[in-house]
């Protein structure tokens, strides 16, 4: 269990950030769904650690969904004015990139910074996926789950698996080749 | 590009933007300690000596409401207890059947032969 959560914190983290777009929330959330497989099914095999743990995440994924629409009902009754959510904040790329010593990669900042921009679109398009078409993408792409185990995962069918997916791909296409983006 | 084909250059690139120095090492720090957190509560693997219990009790779903884990220990005591009980008693009777027969067969010590009360009961065994 040691080897598969080392493996797959930092996806889950990210993973956490696109859902709930705040750094906080995604380390709590990653914390309790570690906590919570360890305690509950440390015992089981290997094998089904990656779709556990997966469905814990997205079960408290959605929990924070529920906990904000019941806190945004509350904020829209007592205030007339709603904070905004600050996620069109803009912030120097270059204050947060690696340095070439880092990175190891020998390119030249100016390749660095391009390479930090495009993988900087590519994950605010994927935060701005439906969350199903993000949830169905990520799972069968990122943490590479076969068909199955992404419905097991949703609670969905294999159908409707592959309907996300499908239109996740299409507007991801869509809204990369619109910014410029050439994969 | 094709479906396929489009997911995997995102995943080459989501795995890019997960690398640490990307996520930072405050993220790296919480991680880990998250991690470390998780594994010190480890639900810890069933006992190799029971786990053919668990699949008995699995099959059968226990009975009464009530595991194979939690009956089959029960059991075991208290056939333990009754054979310790039975083995005890054998001995006992076996200790017993020992002086009875060493009583039966072993010579009178020559005291007996002087007591009154043994000739008097001689006497009234021969006399029947």
């Amino acid at each position: 269990m040691s080897a598969f959560l080392e493996g797959v914190e930092r996806r889950a983290y990210k993973q956490a950030v696109f859902a709930v777009r705040d750094g906080e929330t995604a380390l709590d959330i990653v914390q309790d769904a570690m906590l919570r497989l360890a305690e509950r099914y440390g015992d089981r095999p290997i094998a089904e650690l990656p779709m556990l743990f997966h469905r814990i995440m997205q079960n408290a994924i959605r929990d924070y969904y529920r906990r904000q629409r019941v806190r945004s009902l509350w904020t829209t009754l007592l205030s007339s004015l709603s904070p905004g959510r600050g996620d069109g904040e803009e912030h120097d790329p270059l204050e947060t990139m690696a340095s070439a010593e880092d990175s190891g990669l020998g390119e030249s900042p100016a390749t660095q910074l391009e390479r930090h921009q495009v993988l900087e679109i590519i994950e605010q398009e994927i935060t701005r996926l439906p969350a199903r078409q993000r949830e169905a993408f990520v799972l069968r792409y990122w943490e590479e789950l076969d068909v199955t185990e992404t419905a097991r995962v949703m609670g969905c069918s294999e159908g409707s698996v592959k309907t996300h997916c499908s239109r996740a791909t299409h507007a991801l296409a869509a809204t990369l080749k619109a910014r410029g983006i050439t994969l | 590009m094709n479906e396929q084909q489009l997911g995997n250059k995102i995943r080459q690139a989501l795995s890019e933007g997960a690398r640490g120095e990307r996520v930072g090492a405050q993220v790296l720090a919480r991680l880990r300690a998250a991690r470390e957190q998780a594994l010190a509560h480890k639900k810890s693997e069933r006992v190799p000596a029971m786990a053919w219990a668990g699949d008995i009790a699995g099959r059968f779903g226990g009975l009464g409401g009530l595991s194979f884990r939690v009956l089959l220990p029960i059991v075991v005591l208290i056939i333990g207890l009754a054979a310790i009980y039975a083995w005890e008693r054998n001995q006992r009777v076996a200790e017993v059947e020992e002086i009875d027969a060493q009583l039966l067969t072993d010579d009178l010590p020559i005291d007996a032969y002087l007591d009154k009360g043994f000739e008097a009961w001689l006497k009234k065994r021969g006399s029947r």
